[in-house]
């Protein structure tokens, strides 16, 4: 049994590692040396990456745990736990909070590759939860890596001033150097410490939904014991359940009964959604709390914000309900219902950021089957209205009249980004013209800079990273973390279309961008919206002054010269197809507008 | 007494010495198969005697393709010879025979007037041998006059002749001198078509390769205004989207098609509607005769038309040629939504795309050229109707 395993048996620790790098091959090659899988089991490479949308993207979205035993060369079976990390700054919270729950950390870096930003944000969490690391440098198998390997020992050393004997050279890919790996987890990094008898206190970092038992909560125990039947308290929610299942986790959930100080597992308790159970949390005896939760407890906020829409409006119950079930297993994501006289009933959705918008917008047409219509995302800015009071404005569309408007904040943030010198200028001017400020530059290496930049998110969110990869050719890498409120000369920018206004498509910009983004955005839709029987005019308005205008020509020639002979089937079809393609419109006044119009924004850039 | 029931006969002569760059029609260019086809095609309209039966009367016959004209005399005659044992005609009856000005005979055009045909169609398509090469046609400019002019000599005096204009880079000026040269032969009747890239043509591909500029919409808008004014000062009226006719010329087999009449197609891929019924036959020359050599119809498709497609067929037919009946699109859709009807027809008639007279809805010119719009902008407010009527139930 798992809880007869003395304390300092336990090793918990978590793999950081950029894109690619090779964290997940490294886990499954873990997992293989220890007997957890066997290599017929490896049928598709990265077992712990189990969402498709994970293995396309080699990105891990959700987190995973997972318990092996490995008998080191000292002869004594240690049990390892390993915790899986998400690789996205949209979920470095969730990053903080699985970190929590080791004692020590692989740092991960390929050989041909270097450190990377998102790598040396996670390192830095790492350290600041005192975690031991072990620094191991990937793909030294790799033709190109022998060359590299001492620069990225120098860049290693650097970063947290280990020995470079301290550094493990490995291929997970070819198995070269795995053992070594485990050993230094064993010898390396300290059990964990914690009294099995005091008074519970255990970590929550993840949790999923199950559809037969509920949500299923993982945990890491710091005190005392959980067993089944128990009554557990969560502490920021101060909701009490009785625990159904405890177990531990294998490739599956293996249940124990029991789970105590030290260990990593997960339990169930009949919990409806996964919102229920926040990431952070601590869970403890009803009848016998601990005095203090664990501390770095937060509230995760959305920072990100969209319409979602169904595309018939017809679906929107549809859309209620998928929705629901997605947030089951998703406690990040928020949705209210809201109203838009363009695109009818949908919802205001908040995300953690773009990748976290993009895979719930992939899973609601995935998983769900809806066909959405989303509109261009925004954050959260802070109006401070000309009466004194303030107001939260999540949806463009809210914003109040110029007039109304003493001042209005947004949201910036402290972004990292790793890049070959070569492409500093490109990148400076980058974020110069996404209003940046550059708050200092680090050099890693000869070539490596490192650039902390301040930036207002909402530049951010319209393709920033896309636009930094395509200037750096892929090799610079952004990681940030949300810094505070400032002042900004915003403004509403809205489109009308024959002097309607187009709610959805309003945006707020940056008073001196306006223009230039108001007439490409004319230009832009001018070429989506199709001909319509009357002139379509298109405005782009700050309040009532207009300061782009562009117009559609009225169609000339709609119809087919022939009605080919006796087969008035063939051209019914054909005109059912055109009035399909209409409906599948949104109708603006009288004009019809094409679903992709609505993220015409995201795309200004498009030289077409 | 039985009031006699009119139906038209359309017969599918699918052989061609060369496919045209445009045509979709279904056709072969191998003549091997003509005699199995000229048999199978008499034995699938003797299996039809049913119709005959049921009092109809045939008021039109129209013979197209491919190219009728390839069929030798004898052909013609069996062909003729089966459909008169099968059906009775009316004494006024039009009978076309869609002719290709390079495979026709004074000797074809002396038997056909024998026979009863009374109309003839020319595929000449335009009178500039550049565009002729263009599209592909196997005649010169000189064979399509005299081939017209042979016809009249023959005795015809009912003839149209098909147009087609907006070729990639056409000049106004040349398809005003096609059209002008087409009044000039003393055509009773004009069908001037529009380019249309069909899917699976060689136009098509080469379009799709960038290797050809379709015109854009305001160059072909303008050739159709431009074709609608010549032909109307040449004393032609419009009765349809391509169709102009002098007076008492219009094509009455067509109109029986745009009026939802009840016709009988025979041969590969030929269509038919009987008691809200429509079906095709099957588009493969091969198929067609082997079905008909195991004494089974050739049939590919068949529809029974609901309701609702019935009155969308009336809508868009309707609008095409000579007008819909204001009073029963009105009645269908009910008093709730007969203002909506009544407010989109006022917008068309206030944006010159159409008139109403003695309760007809006909477009103008203007109308015509977006009339696949129209019809579509109609037919959303009928189905809204449509809609709410079923909820409301």
């Amino acid at each position: 049994m798992a809880s007869l395993i003395p304390m300092e048996r336990y090793r918990n620790f978590c793999i950081i590692a950029h894109i690619d790098h090779g964290k997940s091959t490294l886990a499954d090659r873990l997992l293989e040396r220890t007997g957890r899988v066997t290599a017929r089991d490896m049928v598709t490479d990265q077992i712990l990456d189990d969402n498709p949308l994970e293995q396309e993207r080699g990105i891990t979205i959700k987190l995973h745990a997972v318990q092996m035993d490995y008998t080191a060369r000292d002869g004594r079976t240690y049990t390892l736990n390993l915790i899986d990390t998400p690789g996205h700054v949209d979920f470095s919270y969730e990053v903080s909070r699985s970190l929590a729950a080791c004692e020590g950390a692989l740092l991960v870096v390929d050989a041909t590759q270097g450190v990377e930003a998102q790598t040396i944000s996670n390192l830095y969490l790492a350290v600041d939860a005192g975690l031991e690391i072990i620094p191991v440098i990937n793909k030294i198998d790799l033709p190109s890596a022998s060359t590299m390997i001492e620069n990225v020992k120098a860049q290693i050393i650097d970063l947290i001033g280990c020995k470079e004997e301290e550094i493990l050279l490995a291929s997970a890919k070819a198995g070269i150097g795995i053992e070594d790996i485990l050993e230094a987890v064993v010898h390396r990094i300290p059990p964990p410490t914690g009294d099995p008898d005091a008074p519970l206190r255990a970590l929550i970092y993840d949790s999923l939904y199950d559809p037969y038992r509920g949500v299923v909560v993982n945990v890491r125990i710091f005190d005392g014991t959980l067993r089944e039947k128990d009554k557990v308290l969560f502490m920021a929610t101060g909701q009490v359940y009785e625990v159904d299942e405890v177990g531990v986790l294998y490739m599956e959930q293996h249940r124990t009964g029991v789970l105590s100080a030290g260990n990593v597992g997960y339990f169930t308790a009949a919990i409806r959604r996964v919102r229920d159970t926040k990431v952070g949390d601590t869970v403890t005896h009803a009848q016998r709390p601990c005095r203090e939760p664990i501390a770095g407890f937060r509230e995760v906020k959305p920072m990100v914000f969209s319409g979602i829409y169904p595309a018939d409006s017809d679906d929107f119950e549809d859309l209620r309900d998928a929705l629901e079930k997605l947030a089951l297993n998703d406690a990040a994501i928020h949705f209210e219902p809201e109203t838009s006289a363009a695109l009818g009933f949908g919802f205001r959705c908040g995300f953690l950021g773009l990748l976290h918008m993009e895979i719930v917008q992939e899973r609601l047409e995935r998983e769900f089957n809806q066909t959405i219509v989303t509109t261009v995302p925004n954050v959260r800015y802070l109006v401070r209205r000309t009466d004194g009071t303030e107001l939260w404005v999540e949806n463009p569309a809210q914003m109040p009249e110029p007039v109304k408007i003493a001042e209005i904040f947004e949201p910036y943030i402290r972004a990292q980004i790793i890049t070959p010198t070569e492409y500093i200028g490109p990148i400076m001017q980058l974020c110069i013209e996404r209003r940046g400020t550059l708050l200092g530059q680090h050099y890693l290496t000869q070539t490596r800079v490192d650039m902390a930049v301040e930036l207002p998110l909402a530049e951010v969110v319209f393709d920033f990273y896309d636009k930094l990869k395509s200037i750096s050719r892929g090799y610079a890498s952004l990681d940030y973390e949300y810094s505070d409120y400032k002042p900004g000369d915003l403004v509403k920018l809205d489109i009308l279309l024959n002097g309607d206004p187009v709610d959805a498509l309003s945006t707020i910009v940056h008073r001196q961008k306006a223009y230039e983004w108001g007439r490409r955005l004319c230009s832009k839709l001018k070429k989506i919206i199709p001909r319509h029987l009357f002139e379509v005019v298109i405005q782009a308005a700050i309040g009532s002054k207009i300061i782009a205008r562009d117009s559609i020509a009225p169609l000339r020639k709609n119809v087919l010269a022939k009605c080919y002979g006796g087969d008035v089937t063939r051209k019914r079809k054909l005109l059912e197809k055109q009035k399909e393609g209409k409906k599948r419109m949104k109708q603006i006044g009288r004009v019809e507008v094409p679903q992709e119009a609505f993220l015409a924004v995201l795309s200004l850039d498009d030289q077409s | 007494m039985r009031t006699a029931r009119p139906i038209g006969l359309y017969v599918h002569v699918p052989f061609c010495q060369h496919k045209c760059a445009y045509c979709d029609f279904y056709s072969v260019v191998t003549l091997e198969a003509m005699e199995r086809y000229v048999e199978a095609l008499c034995r699938e309209i003797a299996l039809r005697a049913e119709f005959g039966a049921a009092n109809a009367e045939v008021v039109t016959v129209f013979w197209g393709g491919g190219t009728p004209s390839l069929l030798t005399p004898a052909q013609v005659e069996q062909i003729a010879r089966a459909l008169s044992e099968t059906f009775r005609f009316a004494s006024d009856v039009e009978w076309t025979i869609e002719a290709n000005p390079g495979t026709i005979s004074m000797d074809k055009l002396r038997l056909y007037r024998q026979l009863g045909v009374n109309r003839l169609s020319f595929g000449v398509q335009s009178f500039d041998e550049h565009e002729l090469r263009f599209l592909e046609r196997i005649h010169t400019v000189t064979e399509a006059e005299e081939a017209i002019n042979s016809a009249r000599a023959a005795g015809f005096d009912n003839i149209n002749l098909d147009i087609m204009y907006a070729l990639p880079g056409q000049e106004p000026q040349t398809h005003k001198r096609n059209l002008e040269r087409a009044c000039r032969l003393g055509t009773d009747h004009i069908s001037a078509y529009s380019l249309v890239y069909e899917p699976g043509t060689p136009l098509y591909t080469r379009r799709q390769r960038g290797q050809i500029i379709p015109l854009n919409d305001e160059q072909e808008a303008m050739l159709y205004a431009m074709t609608v004014a010549i032909l109307e000062d040449h004393g032609f009226r419009q009765y349809e989207v391509s169709n102009f006719a002098r007076e008492g010329k219009q094509c009455r087999h067509n109109l029986l098609y745009w009026h939802r009449g009840e016709y009988v197609g025979f041969g590969p891929s030929a269509h038919s509607h009987w008691e809200n019924v429509r079906w095709s036959n099957v588009r493969n020359i091969h198929r067609y005769v082997e079905a008909l050599e195991r004494g089974e119809l050739p049939i590919a498709q068949k529809e029974q038309l609901s309701e609702l497609e019935q009155r969308t067929e009336y809508v868009f037919l309707g609008l095409r040629a000579d007008g819909i009946e204001l009073q029963s699109v009105v009645e269908w859709v009910g008093s709730d939504h007969a203002g909506d009807v009544l407010r989109l027809i006022e917008q068309w008639a206030y944006a010159g795309w159409a008139t109403i007279e003695q309760g007809w809805i006909h477009l103008t010119s203007a109308g015509y050229a977006l009339c696949d719009a129209l019809t579509v902008e109609l037919l959303d407010v009928l189905d809204r109707a449509h809609e709410a009527i079923f909820t409301h139930r």
